[in-house]
Parts: C-alpha cells; structure tokens; sequence
C-alpha cells in the first residue's frame, strides 16, 4: 500500500479502545543506505513544537509556569500504527501503553 | 531524521546545484507487517495543492493537462537519487531530465525568450 | 570597504518603508492636521523597523535562507500559502500606489494627467528589472533617492522650534478630531512597518552574498537606514506642519502636498518635491515588485535573482512581469493612487500579524540560526511589535472608516 505523509501530517489518531491520542505531527526515520525507513510517529501537540523548532520559545514559558507538564508528545513506533485507512489512522495498543517521548 | 522537519518542503537540487523547486510531498510503502519507508519525493503541482485541499489537487491537476507542459503524472523522484540533506536536498539526477523545471523551460521558451532581451535558458 | 558600500541596501529599503507616497502623504496630512503630534508615530515605526530589519539581514546572513525559505520549510505549504495571499495583495496595491506616485510627480512637472503616465511608468519600471542588476536597482535607486534629503533642509531653514518637536516624539492626544488623529497614526504605523521590506532586505543580503562577517555591518545597516528614512518623514511632517498649519490648510490631495516646498524653496520647492516624489516611488516600485517576485519564487522553490538573465529565471521574471503590467491597469482607469495608498495602508496594518508573528520563531530557531538566535532584547520588541500589530489589524478598517 501506498500514502503520502504530507496528507497523513495532522491525521487524528485513535488507539485500539477508539479513545482519541492527537494528531500526527512527526515521522521520525532512518536512513540505511539507499533506503529511508520510518521508526517512529510523533503524536500530540508538543511535536508540532519540537517540528517547529520552537523549544528556545517554549522553554522559559515552560520554567515561568513552573510547570512539568503543559504538554503531550507521544513516540508510537512503527509496529504499533495501523495506516490500512490513512484517512483514519488507528492504534494497535492502548493510549495507556503509549510511551512518552518526552 | 525527521521528515516534517528536514525533509518535506526542503529546497531541492540537482547535481550541478540546479534548483529543481521544492520536496512537496514525500510517498510512503508499507504492508500489514512491512516496515514503511520512503520510496519517492513529489515535487510541485497536484501533491502540493492537495495540501490544502483535495479539490485544489485535482483542479491542478486537470489545468495541468490543459496548459503549459501538460503534463500526464506527477514528478516524482526517486528515493534512491537523494545523495545528501542539509540546508537543501541534493540529488543525483539532472533537473531538466527529471521534469521537475518542465514549467520553468515551457515559461522560458514560449513567454520571456519571446520578449525582447529576455536572452535563451539553453545557452551556457 | 565593499561592507560600507552595503550601506545602500539599507537606503533603498528605507525609501520603500518611509519616502513613498503612502508615508509622504500621511506625513504630510499629520503635519497639516496635528503640527509635531504625531511623530512619536514616526519615531515608534523607526524604532521596530530597526530591529525588524537587523532580523531579516541577521537570519540571511547566518542560514543563507531568506524570511521566506525559512517560513515555508518550517510553517508548511498551507501556511506560507495562506500568508503569500494576504502579503501579496496588500503589496500589489502599494505597487499600484506607487507607480500612482510616479505619475503625480510626472503630472506636477509635465501638466500631463498621471493616467496617461500609467503604461510608460510600468514600462520603465519593468524595463529596470528586465534589463538591471540587483546592484544596479540597489545603488541606483539609493542615489537618486538622496533627493529627498531636501526634505531634511527644509525642515532645517524653516527654524522650527525644537523644544516643541521634542514634545511632539511623546505620544499625546489630540483635543479634537480624535479619531482622524488615530486614523492617521495607525496609517503611519502600518506605511513605515510594511512586511515587504523585511522579504526585500532579506533577500537583497542573499543576492549580495553576505555571510556571518556581515552580522556586524547588517547592524550598522539596518540602523543607518531606517533612520535616514525615518528622519526624514519625519522631516516632511515638520515641513507641513510649519507650511500649512498655521494657514489651517488640510493636504488631502497630492497637488496641495507639493506645495510644501515652496514655503522655504519659493522659485525650486515644487520641482524639488516632485523629483523628490518620483525618485523615491520609483525605487519603491522597483522594491515592491522584487519583493513580491522574490515572495513566490523562494516559496515554491524556484531560481531567483536580478543579476540572472530573465531566461534563466524565466518564473521569477514572469511574475514580476505580469505584476506590474497589471497594477498600470487600474491608474489607466483614473482609479486615484491616493485612495489606494489609504486602503494599502490600512490592510498593510490589518495583515502585519501574518508577517510577523512566524518571525518570531524564525528568530530563535537554532538550525538556521545557532548561537545567532534572538536574546531577551530582540525577542521582547518582536513579542511587542506583534502585540501592536494586533491592536493595529483590529483598529485599522474601523478607523480608516470613520477617521478616514
């Protein structure tokens, strides 16, 4: 099968429970020789941060609210993505057993 | 490597540094149990406009096929032409064989050539 | 020596932002209306041009990316698309504006009417850019544009009294006629602080190849002319306030604007004016329409530059090209320039949020710019410029209604 991912970029994701996780905001990839492989997608609002390269912004807003957690960014790994319908992109896991990327 | 961030949208180059427009869309392989990987760059045209809508892609690309170059397809090049990323992304084709300044030459041929001291794209 | 010389990237960008017909005008209304009042407007314009240039030279000479490179690769397609819409129309009409400017200073000095000027001004503008280096439109343009420097002597031998034009770069409100005054000091903001001038020196320092051994000089530049521009509109508002406010004289047409000479300059004042005006609104012209042909040719990825043959930048040549022939259409059908200034103005205010707000991340992004990147300094007055350009864009329509 085949998808573009600047149309999959934004695509809201759900887990296995049909519970909603964000939206796709990050293909992480490989390179292996001629090959370009994808590891990893980013899901969830603080990815659209890190695509932005916006931390040096975020940061201190971050350290003057003195807070952990104003954010969420999860790291799906390729096995755990469902892409059959790359209009609905769906978990295979649970969102409880999402790592977090950061 | 991230590939919002470092790859689509880049400024794409040929092998003499020829800009060749920019890398609007990137196509994914992937089965059941394959790990998905990258097997062309989409440059200009329908894959762009459908960014922003799908209707706008498929209105670029029926005008597509009503003017200019008019062309049939897409371009797409090769994931395995990609020589390095940076700032911009090299690649091992030459720019006019690849179709991606198809819109550059038609322009350059039947528009400025045709104005006085508009000079000719094919001389050195 | 040739840094020096770079100087005039910094003029010619300054003529765009404050001696075209847009600033000149509104100058020129605030001086007649409100006398020294209203240049802390003036002043405030300078101030964030300043920084806002610096920035634009600073991210080209370091990532050697324009402000446009760097807003489609990190913001996307949709985005950069979404603002090449608004930053292109708002443009087109200053284009039009000045190619209007042109023509009225052409009418002063010929008495032929400025429509019958329309096509040979478009002619020659384009001519420049067909045939001219990006040298030769920066260098030419900053020379001729010294003209206006009369501006600066008149205001000088009108002797006015400097105490009061001290008073006047506080802000202060007016004791009748308020929104007139705020109609004008927002139209003075949205004229000095226009989105093209940043896309043009920005990609005035890729074309004259600049690298990190510019950051200093980009400084010195970026400062040197924004306040040669900036004093001097400032100059033209103390001119008019001298040479038609004690008489109660409104300038609400272009041909009353050209009078302000006359008062210190009886037997040269007009002529000095119009040469002035045609000097500085055909280097504005030629700046916009390279703004607007750099805008779509870094966005989608295609060669540029004015030092190429058109051939072999046959889109970016295109679309200068078409944008120039049809701004000469609506001055053909008498539609009066100093209207669509007014309209340019307002709507340069209405959209200055797009431009800017994508720039502050531009700054502090350290891929393209390291350890360049905006301080605390920088990034306060962009944070400040986007909150007037807020307050701008929401009051600006309104006030061009009603105080227009």
């Amino acid at each position: 099968m085949e998808a573009n991912i600047e149309l999959l970029l934004g695509a809201k994701v759900y887990d296995a429970n049909g519970e909603k996780v964000g939206r796709i905001e990050e293909f992480r990839a490989d390179e292996d020789g001629d090959a370009c492989r994808i590891e990893a997608y980013l899901i969830g609002a603080s990815a659209l941060v890190e695509r932005l390269s916006a931390w040096t912004l975020i940061r201190p807003i971050k350290r003057a609210l003195k807070t952990r957690h104003i954010y969420s960014v999860f790291e799906v790994p390729w096995q755990d993505m469902d892409l059959s319908d790359p209009k609905r992109p769906r978990l295979r896991v649970a969102r409880k057993d999402l790592q977090r990327a950061r | 490597m991230d590939l919002i961030r470092d790859v689509l949208d880049k400024k794409l180059v040929d092998r003499e540094d020829c800009a060749m427009g920019r890398a609007s869309g990137l196509v994914i392989q992937f089965g059941e149990n394959t790990q998905p990987h990258i097997t062309h760059i989409l440059i200009g045209g329908p894959s762009l406009w459908a960014r922003i809508h799908p209707a706008l892609g498929n209105l670029s690309t029926k005008l597509s096929q009503l003017w200019g170059p008019k062309k049939k397809e897409h371009t797409r090049i090769p994931w395995s032409r990609v020589e390095t990323i940076g700032k911009e992304i090299k690649l091992d084709i030459e720019a006019k064989e690849s179709g991606a300044i198809d819109w550059e030459i038609w322009i350059a041929r039947h528009i400025i050539e045709r104005l006085p001291g508009g000079g000719s794209e094919e001389e050195e | 020596m040739k840094k020096i010389l770079q100087l005039t990237l910094g003029i010619i960008t300054s003529v765009g932002g404050f001696l075209e017909i847009g600033s000149v005008t509104t100058a020129a209304q605030a001086g007649a209306s409100f006398g020294y009042q209203l240049l802390w407007a003036i002043l405030l314009g300078t101030i964030c041009l300043i920084f806002l240039i610096e920035m634009s030279g600073r991210l080209s000479a370091v990532s050697k990316h324009t402000i446009v490179d760097a807003m489609r690769e990190r913001f996307g397609f949709p985005f950069f698309f979404f603002v090449l819409i608004g930053i292109v129309i708002v443009a087109f009409l200053v284009l039009v504006a000045e190619l209007g400017g042109i023509g009225f200073a052409l009418q002063i000095l010929t008495g032929v009417g400025f429509p019958i000027w329309a096509l040979p001004v478009s002619l020659i503008v384009w001519l420049m850019m067909w045939k001219g280096t990006f040298s030769l439109i920066e260098n030419g343009a900053s020379l001729l544009g010294l003209i206006t420097i009369s501006f600066a002597i008149a205001a000088w031998k009108l002797n006015p009294d400097w105490s009061q034009v001290g008073s006047g770069m506080l802000p202060s409100m007016p004791g009748s006629d308020k929104a007139k005054y705020g109609f004008l000091a927002v139209s003075i903001l949205g004229a000095s602080i226009s989105p093209y001038l940043m896309y043009f020196y920005s990609s005035g320092a890729i074309e004259d190849e600049w690298d990190r051994s510019y950051i200093g000089m980009n400084r010195i530049i970026s400062t040197f002319g924004m306040t040669f521009g900036g004093f001097l509109s400032m100059a033209v508002l103390i001119v008019c306030a001298l040479a038609f406010r004690p008489a109660g004289v409104q300038v609400d047409t272009f041909p009353q604007a050209a009078l302000m000479m006359t008062t210190i300059f009886p037997k040269w004042g007009f002529y000095l004016f119009a040469f002035s005006m045609l000097f500085a609104c055909f280097g504005a012209a030629l700046e916009i329409s390279l703004a607007i042909a750099y805008f779509f040719a870094q966005g989608f990825g295609w060669n540029w530059s004015e030092d190429l043959e058109p051939s072999k930048d046959a889109r970016f040549a295109f679309v200068y090209t078409i944008i120039i022939l049809i701004a000469a259409i609506p001055l053909i059908l008498r539609v009066d320039p100093i209207k669509v200034t007014m309209l340019s103005m307002a709507l340069t205010s209405a959209t200055l949020p797009l431009a800017i707000g994508p720039f502050l991340f531009l700054m502090n992004d350290p891929i393209y710019l390291g350890k360049y990147r905006n301080g605390w300094i920088s990034n306060s007055v962009v944070a400040i410029v986007i909150i007037i350009s807020f307050v701008l864009s929401i009051i600006s329509i309104p006030l061009q209604i009603v105080g227009g």
